[in-house]
C-alpha cells in the first residue's frame, strides 16, 4: 500500500466539489482483492482517463460507482449523492456504458435508447424525441429499426453509448467506449463527448489505448493491481514524456522480450 | 473427383480410431453395440420372407420412417457434417453435378448408411419370392436407400442456409420443439388403440405405399405378390422422385458454392425504421416500458413463443381422462391449471434476460416497476386464458355448480404464483439457453439446480394456495357450503398473497440487484 501514501491526498469534500469522489473503495472476489482501497476525485467539467493494464481493477471500479456492484468496503459519490446509500438521487445523474454485459437485444435500436429513457421516468414523447436524435447524430439511421442482436461491436457500443445519454446525465461513466469502434465512429463520438464535456458535464471513461487517453482527455488516473499509481491532471502524470512512457515505468512491467529467438528471421 | 471426396470420408472415418485409446475404445465399443442392433433388425427384417401380408405392412413403414429419420435426425442431434459441408468448396473449382454425386457417394460411406445398407439387405431378402420380385427388390431398395440419403443432404443443405440467419434459426427450432410436442399425444394415442393398431397400420401402410416416401419400398411386394403393374408404376415413380431429389439438391449446392454467404447477410426481421412497436402502445411510464419489453421478447425470442404456444395447450391434455377413461373430475381442473402454470412460469423470468439486467439497475428502476411491467403481460394473458377455461372445464365436466370452487381455486394458484415468482426470479435465477441458441439446449451442469429451483416454485406456490385447495376438494367432496367458500377465500387469498408477494419481491429486488446481476453474469 506504500504507493497510495505517496499521493496527495484528494482535495475537497467528498459531498460537494468533485463529479466523482471514491473514498476507500474496495472490492474483493474470494481470495482476489480486485479493487484494494481507492481514494479519487473526478473534477467536475473534465474529460477524465482511467488507465491500467488487463486486470487492473478498472471494470470493478467503474461497477461499483454506477451501482452495478456493490463494494466491499469504502464509499462513492456522484456529485455529492452516496452511489450505495442514496442510489435514486446518485443514478438520476449519471449515464453507463458497461463493457461485456449484454444489451436488451431483441429490440431495434431505436427502442433500446427509447426503452431507457422511458425506465429514467421521462415521457414518451420526449424519450422518443431524443432517440431520433441520438440515432441520427451517432450514424444508425439506417439501422434504427434492427435488431440490435443483429448489430455489429461497434454499432452495439454506440447504441449503448445512445442509451446512455437518453436522460441528459450529468455525469458519464464509460467502460472502454472505442473498442471495435471504427475510425470514423470513434470520431463522431468523441465529438459528441467532447460537447458534453463543453457544457459543463463530466465523462469517465477507461481505456488501454494510451494515445487516445492523451488525445482526448484532460485529466487521468493510472490503476494497476487495484491501486491508484497515479492521478491528476494530464500533463502533471505524464511530465514531460509521452503517457504510455510514463505509465510502463508506473506499472513497472518490463517490456523487454525474453526468448522467441526463432521468431527472428536472421536466425536462419 | 467423386473418388477424392470418398477416400476424404474415408479418411474421416478412419480417423474416429486415431483419437485418444480411450476415446478409440468408446468408439469401438459404440460400433459392436450398434452393430448387433442394426444386424439384430435385419434378420428380423429379412424374416418377414415368410409372411408376405406381413412384409407388404411392416416394410412400407418402415422404409418412410427410415427416409424420415435420415432426414430429421441430423438436423437435430449431429448438425449436418460439417466437413463436407458444400459451402467448404466454394473456394474449389468443382464442377457442380460431381460435388453433388461425389457428396452423396462420400455419405454412402459414413456409419449410418452402412447401417441402412444392412436393413437394406435384410429387405431384399424378405422379397425374395421369385426372380422377378427379388430383381426388383435390389433395384428399388437401392433407390429408397439413395433417395433418404440424397434427400438427406439436400434438407440439411436448405437448413445450413435457414440457420444462417437469426431468424431462420428461430423458426427452426419452434418447428422441432412443435414436432416434439406433438409425438407425446400421437404415441398416447395410438396406444390407447391396442386391438385397433392392426389396422390402422394396414391402413397407413397402404396410404404410405402410395405416397413418395413409401414408392421404392412398397414396388417389390407388388411383384411379389404378383401385380407386376402397380409394382413398376411404384418403381418407375421412385426412379422419377430420386432424379427429382437429386436435381434439387445439385441447385442448392449449386447457390451454395456460387455464393456461400447469400443468405446470411439477408436478415432483418424486424419492424418499419422509425417504428417504436409495442412501446409505443402501453403507458409511457417504467412500468409500461418493462411490460411492453416483454411483450416485444413473447413476440421475437423463440425460447417464450414455446411456453405461449404450450401453456394453452397443456389443460387440453386432462380432457384425454376425461373422455377415454370416464374420469369426471379432470376438466374441472383445467382452469386451475392453466392459472398454475402462468404464475409459476414466471419464476427465472429474469434470467432470460441474462445480464440486460443493468440497464435497469443504472437507470433506477423502481423494485414495484420491475417485478409488476414483468408480470403485466402475463397478468392480461391469465386474464382472458383463466375464465375460459374455467368455464370450459365446468361445462365440459357439466358441473355447473362448482364454477365459484373453479374460479376461487384458479385466482389463488394463479396469486400465489406471482408471489413465488416475483421473489425466486430475484433469489435465485438458475441458467437458462441463452438467447438465440435452441431453445431444446440444456446448459451444461444447472440440471441439478433447475430441478430444484423448480419444485420449490411448485410446493411454493401449492403451498400457499393450500387453504384454497383444501376448500376446493371439500367443495368436490360434496360440501355446498365449501363451493362458495372455495370462491370468495380463493379470490380474496389469491389477490392478497399475490400484491404481498409482488411486494416483497420488489424489496428484495431494491436490496439485491447488484447481486442479481452477478449471480446472471455467472450462469
Amino acid at each position: 500500500m506504500s504507493d497510495v501514501t505517496d499521493l496527495p491526498a484528494p482535495q475537497g469534500d467528498p459531498t460537494e466539489g468533485p463529479a466523482i469522489a471514491l473514498r476507500g473503495l474496495g472490492k474483493r472476489f474470494g481470495d482476489l482483492i480486485a479493487v484494494k482501497g481507492i481514494d479519487l476525485d473526478v473534477p467536475r467539467g473534465s474529460f477524465f482517463g482511467l488507465v491500467g493494464p488487463n486486470g487492473a481493477g478498472k471494470t470493478t471500479t467503474l461497477s461499483m460507482v454506477t451501482g452495478l456492484l456493490r463494494p466491499d468496503a469504502g464509499q462513492a459519490f456522484v456529485l455529492g449523492r452516496d452511489v450505495w446509500d442514496d442510489p435514486v438521487a446518485a443514478k438520476r445523474l449519471i449515464g453507463v456504458l458497461p463493457d461485456g454485459l449484454k444489451l436488451f437485444d431483441r429490440l431495434t435500436g431505436l427502442q433500446l435508447i427509447t426503452y431507457a429513457g422511458l425506465l429514467r421516468g421521462m415521457s414518451r414523447e420526449l424519450a422518443s424525441e431524443r432517440a431520433a436524435e441520438l440515432v441520427a447524430a451517432l450514424g444508425l439511421g439506417d439501422a434504427q429499426g434492427k435488431l440490435v442482436v443483429d448489430y455489429s461491436a461497434g454499432m452495439t457500443k454506440k447504441v449503448t453509448l445512445a442509451s446512455a445519454l437518453v436522460h441528459a446525465p450529468r455525469v458519464l461513466v464509460l467502460d472502454e467506449p472505442f473498442e471495435a469502434v471504427d475510425p470514423i465512429s470513434a470520431a463522431t463520438i468523441r465529438r459528441i463527448l467532447s460537447g458534453f464535456v463543453e457544457s459543463g458535464g463530466t465523462v469517465v471513461l477507461s481505456s488501454h489505448v494510451m494515445d487516445l487517453v492523451e488525445r482526448i482527455c484532460t485529466h487521468v488516473a493510472v490503476i494497476s493491481d487495484g491501486l491508484v499509481l497515479a492521478a491528476g491532471e494530464l500533463d502533471d502524470v505524464r511530465g514531460d514524456r509521452s503517457l504510455e512512457e510514463r505509465f510502463v515505468d508506473l506499472v513497472g512491467g518490463s517490456t523487454e522480450v525474453v526468448g522467441l529467438s526463432w521468431l527472428r528471421t536472421s536466425s536462419d | 473427383m467423386v473418388a477424392h471426396l470418398v477416400r476424404l470420408k474415408l479418411t474421416l472415418l478412419r480417423n474416429i480410431f486415431r483419437r485418444s485409446r480411450a476415446q478409440a475404445i468408446g468408439a469401438v465399443v459404440g460400433i459392436v453395440y450398434f452393430a448387433v442392433f442394426v444386424a439384430g433388425l435385419a434378420v428380423i427384417l429379412a424374416s418377414l420372407r415368410g409372411s408376405l401380408d406381413a412384409a407388404r405392412v411392416v416394410i412400407p413403414l418402415a422404409g418412410a420412417a427410415g427416409i424420415v429419420l435420415w432426414t430429421v435426425v441430423p438436423l437435430f442431434s449431429f448438425g449436418s457434417d460439417p466437413t463436407l459441408d458444400p459451402g467448404r468448396f466454394a473456394t474449389f473449382a468443382v464442377p457442380h453435378r460431381e460435388l453433388a454425386i461425389g457428396l452423396v457417394a462420400a455419405a454412402l460411406v459414413g456409419l449410418p448408411a452402412i447401417a441402412s445398407m444392412v436393413l437394406s439387405a435384410g429387405v431384399v431378402v424378405a422379397w425374395s419370392h421369385t426372380v422377378a420380385s427379388t430383381a426388383v427388390a435390389v433395384v428399388a431398395t437401392a433407390v429408397g436407400l439413395l433417395t433418404a440419403i440424397t434427400t438427406s443432404r439436400w434438407v440439411s443443405a436448405i437448413m445450413t442456409h435457414a440457420i444462417s440467419s437469426r431468424r431462420g434459426r428461430d423458426v427452426i427450432a419452434v418447428l422441432g420443439l412443435l414436432l416434439l410436442v406433438v409425438i407425446g399425444p400421437a404415441i398416447s394415442v395410438v396406444a390407447n388403440l391396442g386391438a385397433g393398431l392392426r389396422d390402422l397400420a394396414t391402413t397407413a401402410a397402404q396410404v404410405v405405399s402410395w405416397s413418395p416416401l413409401g414408392w421404392a419400398w412398397a414396388a417389390p411386394g407388388d411383384v411379389a405378390a404378383g401385380d407386376p403393374g402397380t409394382g413398376l408404376v411404384r418403381l418407375a415413380l421412385a426412379a422419377g422422385l430420386l432424379v427429382l431429389v437429386f436435381l434439387q439438391w445439385s441447385k442448392v449446392l449449386r447457390a451454395e458454392v456460387d455464393n456461400p454467404r447469400a443468405v446470411s447477410r439477408s436478415d432483418s426481421g424486424a419492424s418499419a425504421g422509425d417504428d417504436l412497436g409495442l412501446l409505443a402502445r402501453l403507458p409511457g411510464t417504467p412500468l409500461g416500458a418493462v411490460a411492453a419489453r416483454v411483450l416485444t421478447y413473447w413476440r421475437r425470442d423463440p425460447r417464450f413463443q414455446i411456453s405461449m404456444a404450450m401453456t394453452p395447450v397443456v389443460p387440453l391434455a386432462l380432457l384425454v381422462p376425461f373422455y377415454t377413461g370416464d374420469v369426471p373430475w379432470t376438466p374441472l381442473l383445467m382452469g386451475p391449471l392453466v392459472a398454475f402454470l402462468l404464475g409459476w412460469s414466471e419464476h427465472n423470468a429474469v434470467a432470460y434476460e441474462s445480464d440486460a439486467l443493468w440497464l435497469h439497475i443504472v437507470s433506477g428502476t423502481s423494485g414495484r416497476d420491475d417485478r409488476r411491467g414483468r408480470l403485466l403481460p402475463d397478468v392480461l394473458l391469465a386474464a382472458v386464458l383463466v375464465p375460459v377455461y374455467v368455464v370450459v372445464g365446468v361445462a365440459v365436466a357439466d358441473r355447473w355448480d362448482l364454477l365459484p370452487a373453479a374460479l376461487g381455486l384458479s385466482v389463488s394458484l394463479l396469486g400465489a404464483g406471482y408471489a413465488v415468482s416475483s421473489v425466486m426470479s430475484v433469489v435465485m435465477p438458475y441458467p437458462v439457453p441463452e438467447s438465440g441458441e435452441s431453445p431444446f439446449n440444456a446448459p451444461p451442469g444447472a440440471a441439478g439446480i433447475t430441478i430444484a429451483a423448480q419444485s420449490m416454485a411448485s410446493i411454493g406456490t401449492l403451498a400457499l394456495a393450500s387453504p384454497t385447495i383444501l376448500l376446493a376438494w371439500l367443495a368436490w367432496q360434496g360440501s355446498p357450503a365449501a363451493v362458495w367458500a372455495a370462491g370468495v377465500v380463493g379470490v380474496l387469498l389469491g389477490g392478497l398473497v399475490g400484491v404481498a408477494g409482488v411486494g416483497v419481491g420488489a424489496r428484495l429486488y431494491e436490496r439485491r440487484a447488484p447481486e442479481l446481476l452477478s449471480a446472471l453474469r455467472r450462469s
